[in-house]
């Protein structure tokens, strides 16, 4: 069951269209652990509609109609399939991974951590997953700017409570915090940076790299 | 009436009494002229209908297009046609149970201008707004019923919220602007946009238990 949400900033924005799209990928993956979020967002989707119902109508030339009646019997573009059974994994996360977990290009941080990072062409966000073994923990770190986490499989917990699969936290720069895993599973998260993440022990430095965000 | 009436503001109570003034037949489904419409597209793939529904919301699509970003308004004739195009090869996927047909056309505009959006700027991505906003499965009735609900509650809210948070409401959805770039638009602290953007919510009765 998910206890932790995405707050109501995060959900209007993207709703609404302005979220980053690395950011906007951390919530639909939420959305797809939880239905209450999906509530909310569907919601705020309806006030969208009710504005857009509302706008004052713009001149439409009636070549627009034309150019348009001409084109209906062109192919549609393939779509895909979108919705997923709810015990796979987010069709998302599946788009963004070339295979399995096993075959993501995988940087071990430590004996306890490695980081895969995803391609999601946002280029001021760094979306990748974290794999931490059961029982080990992310080094202390803060960073400059907002950490998005969602939790994918198994659990970890930090100073302030347990998160679990489709948990979903929210850090800022001031925060600093050390997930551990559960000792029972590994944990596979997502993690959302907008700047440049930094361990605090001063021997993770070469190690880390978030120190050179990689917009990709 | 204050800015934040309390949970248990009788007035408050009343309006959510108030029967919704939408119209849904005894299978649940809305039967509104443009659901109908739609419907009549996807199943008879009827151009009168198509070119009817065109007439109505593609001027509404053009100005959703003209208040966004000037990059994208730039396009909003390009973007009016992508959005029409997609109505028509999408419409068997329209669900009367689930959305009005302007809630479903305003996804798909939102879609497409985020989408042309970062086409204009060059992003490259192997993501389309489509995967970011995957359309909801079948909800249980009762929860289809409960959003019923909330449409009608939303619309007859919307005009009587006070004009500084209807203003703010505007630049997030229809200038699909985040709550930092309203802010600098409007010279007010972020904590004042987003609290504004928390009252609205309040009072439109959307958020539930949200921080
Ligand atoms: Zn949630």
């Amino acid at each position: 069951m998910v206890t932790h949400h995405p707050d109501m900033r995060l959900l209007t924005e993207f709703a609404s269209g302005s979220l980053p799209l690395a950011q906007s990928a951390a919530i639909s993956v939420h959305l797809h652990f939880c239905s209450h979020c999906k509530r909310q967002v569907n919601a705020l989707q309806d006030m969208g509609a009710e504005m857009f119902d509302t706008l004052q109508p713009a001149d439409v030339d009636d070549s627009l109609l034309d150019n348009v009646l001409a084109h209906l019997d062109d192919e549609a573009p393939l779509t895909y399939a979108s919705s997923a059974a709810i015990d796979e994994s987010p069709v998302l996360v599946q788009r963004l991974m070339t295979g399995d977990y096993k075959d993501l290009k995988w940087s071990r941080i430590n004996k306890a951590l490695q980081i895969a990072r995803l391609r999601t062409g946002d280029p001021e966000h760094e979306f990748a997953l974290y794999h931490i073994k059961a029982g080990g923990s992310i080094p202390c770190h803060s960073h400059k700017g907002t950490e998005l986490t969602l939790v994918l499989e198994g659990s970890f917990s930090d100073e302030e409570g347990v998160y679990h699969q489709g948990d979903f936290l929210m850090r800022d720069a001031e925060d600093v915090h050390t997930p551990t895993a559960s000792r029972t599973a590994d944990c596979i998260c997502i993690g959302v940076l907008d700047a440049p993440i930094r361990f605090k022990p001063w021997n993770y430095r070469l190690l880390n790299p978030f120190l050179q965000l990689q917009a990709s | 009436m204050s800015e934040l009436p309390p949970e248990d503001d009788p007035d408050m109570q009343a309006q959510q009494n108030v029967q919704p003034n939408i119209k849904v037949n005894a299978e649940g489904k809305r039967d509104d002229e443009w659901s109908q419409c739609l419907q009549v597209i996807a199943n008879k793939r009827d151009r009168a209908a198509f070119a009817r529904l065109f007439k109505h919301f593609a001027p509404l699509v053009k100005a959703f297009a003209m208040s966004g970003s000037p990059l994208a308004a730039s396009h909003a004739d390009e973007l009016v046609q992508e959005v029409m195009l997609k109505v028509w090869q999408k419409a068997d996927g329209y669900n009367p149970r689930k959305a009005a047909a302007s809630t479903w056309i305003y996804t798909i505009a939102r879609n497409c201008r985020t989408d042309m959006y970062r086409r204009l700027q060059k992003f490259d991505t192997p993501l389309a707004a489509e995967d970011i906003w995957v359309e909801q499965e079948e909800e249980e009735p009762f929860v289809a019923v409960q959003q019923r609900r909330n449409a009608a509650r939303v619309r007859e809210m919307l005009t009587q919220l006070p004009q500084e948070q209807a203003q703010i409401l505007a630049k997030v959805y229809m200038e699909g602007k985040s709550h930092s770039e309203v802010a600098e638009d409007l010279e007010l602290p972020l904590g004042t946009v987003k609290s504004r953007v928390r009252l609205a919510m309040q009072k439109l009765q959307i958020m539930t238990d949200q921080r």
